[in-house]
């Protein structure tokens, strides 16, 4: 008999020999890869650096006043405020907030129709095909239908991204929900607690850590994503995005507009930490130094039982003085 | 009682004009195959029943059925009681909600006693939340109340599972060896605590417990399960 450990190395070695079998099918000529890093660090230091970082500023207009890039005049004391990158970024976090708020409402029941600890399969499986339909769709291409039906403008970006944040949110939730012990479930069932009693007093809480996680991840998702969504004219950063890297090229400012999304997907993602701090155990233990992560285990675990011995041994001395 | 009879062989025919707590009827429980299996049982009303046996031999699986959680293989299990707050149920793991406080895991049990229609985010009425404080009161947790489950000791979770299922007032207690591994001194002060409250209400506690001397000394009856039978000591019809 094999040990596992072999088992394991064989599945590893076979899927990865299958992806390598895939990619090499896909791919037909592998010479066009040769040159790739010529041409691409020519179209770094030609066109994208330095970063243009004039869109951090008002527009300036012939006669030197400052307007904004919808054309209204610069009354703010912070030019910042009037650029093309905060406009366009206020409207990009806008679109995002309402629609991972309105997704969110809208998933968190539908899967917990779709969760399978939850309710009987014949409700289960038309909640789950009623997510998967709408998460099949990208929101790019939610976007056009919404611009072909009620036109250009933010509205369609947030539907798009709405819809799609529901199919996707939905799908993470009723994992979530799936995954949650039993013990708890099942003294509420014993109690006779209904379903929607259920949902909102053990398994929301229950689950907190992963629906918190994810409507922030959703969230910081949607912001990103609302750069993609300029491009069908949903507006945002996304739209200034591309009409840079359109003719006339700008990828410079197009660059420098990418870095500003970055910083503030980094920064999402820091208010999601402290938020899920929470519901979380991290702050139960004590965080480890940056330094003990380098060193063997046993070592580590040796400075910890000295530190808590010597600050053991220094309350004592306190308390019997 | 619905699906009580006189056919029932219980031990307890000097309670026969009484009206029982709970009826089991030629019960078999089980998943695909029986663990236990005809199992005829006739429980009064403040009556405190202690399930022994080996590890893996049904007891949680007799105590789940009873709950309602699994449907028996055969026979039935018959209560006049509401479903709704009528059975209070403590898994072994005491099914507390980890990241709640001990004030939300005990308003868990309190919901019960809402009406079913009581839209599930509104707040609890006056009168339960004082509930609330008094059950916190009477298993000395008062002074944890707001902080979450997961940071408390072993003896403070299963105050707060024992608070959560009282506070439902249930007329049948399932507990699933909620003393757990616990020290002399609070297994003491717990069931001096829980006896109490659970005579006020005047509940039947039917509880699997792995401590033998523990269970003579609390129990009014022992049923043991033994061969895929449940034998309950000192009864000679079985």
């Amino acid at each position: 008999m094999i040990p596992i450990n072999k088992k394991l190395i064989l599945v590893g070695f076979t899927l990865l020999l299958l992806a390598w079998l895939s990619l090499d099918d896909l791919v037909e000529d592998w010479s066009q890869v040769e040159s790739a890093p010529e041409k691409l660090e020519k179209f770094f230091t030609e066109d994208l650096w330095p970063p243009d970082w004039s869109v951090l500023e008002a527009e300036v207009w012939a006669d030197g006043s400052l307007h904004k890039p919808n054309g209204d005049m610069c009354n703010e004391d912070i030019e910042l405020f009037c650029s093309k990158a905060w406009t366009g970024m206020v409207i990009t976090i806008k679109m995002a907030f309402v629609s991972t708020l309105v997704g969110f409402i809208i998933s968190v029941p539908l899967a917990s129709l779709a969760a399978g600890n939850l309710t009987p399969l014949p409700i289960a499986i038309p909640a789950r095909v009623l997510l998967a339909g709408l998460r099949s769709l990208p929101s790019i291409i939610w976007a056009l239908l919404f611009a072909i039906a009620i036109g250009f403008g933010p509205l369609p970006g947030i539907l798009a991204m709405t819809l799609y944040t529901i199919g996707y949110l939905g799908k993470l939730q009723y994992e979530a929900m799936e995954g949650i012990p039993n013990a708890p479930l099942e003294s509420a069932m014993a109690m006779g607690l209904t379903h929607s009693e259920r949902l909102v007093h053990v398994v929301i809480p229950e689950s907190s850590n992963h629906l918190l996680s994810q409507l922030l991840f959703m969230f910081e998702y949607n912001v990103r994503h609302g750069t993609v969504l300029g491009l069908v004219g949903a507006g945002g950063i996304g739209m200034y995005i591309d009409n840079y890297v359109n003719p006339p090229f700008a990828y410079a400012r197009a660059f420098a507009l990418l870095i500003v999304v970055f910083v503030v997907v980094v920064i999402i993602d820091l208010i999601s930490m402290f938020i899920r701090s929470f519901v979380t155990e991290e702050g139960d233990v004590r965080r480890p130094k940056w330094w003990t992560v380098l060193l063997p285990a046993g070592v580590a675990a040796d400075y910890y039982n000295k530190l808590s011995k010597g600050k053991k041994s220094s309350k004592s001395i306190q308390e019997s003085e | 009682m619905a699906g009580a009879d006189g056919s029932s062989k219980s031990a307890d025919a000097a309670h026969d004009d009484e009206p029982e707590a709970l009826v089991l009827q030629d019960l078999s429980v089980g998943y695909k195959d029986p663990l236990i299996s005809n199992i005829n049982k006739k429980i009064m009303p403040g009556e405190l029943i202690a399930i022994l046996g080996p590890s893996g031999i049904g007891k949680t699986t007799l105590l789940r059925t009873i709950a309602g959680l699994i449907r028996p293989l055969s026979g039935k299990v018959s209560h006049d009681y509401p479903t709704r707050s009528g059975i209070g149920y403590i898994p072994q793991r005491l099914g507390l909600i980890r990241h709640s406080t001990v004030r939300s895991n005990i308003s868990i049990g309190a919901r019960s006693r809402c009406s079913k229609f009581y839209p599930a985010f509104f707040p609890l009425s006056r009168e339960l939340k004082n509930d609330v404080k008094s059950a916190m009161k009477s298993l000395n947790i008062d002074d944890i109340a707001d902080e979450p489950v997961r940071i408390l000791s072993g003896g403070q979770q299963r105050r707060v599972a024992i608070a959560r299922t009282l506070i439902q007032k249930p007329r049948i207690i399932l507990a699933d060896e909620f003393l757990g591994e616990l020290d002399k001194e609070n297994v003491k002060s717990i069931i001096t605590a829980t006896k109490k409250v659970v005579d006020e209400i005047g509940a039947t506690l039917i509880m699997v417990e792995h401590h033998e001397e523990r269970a003579m000394k609390l129990a009014d009856r022992i049923w043991r399960i033994e061969d895929n039978k449940l034998i309950e000591e000192g009864d000679s019809n079985q």
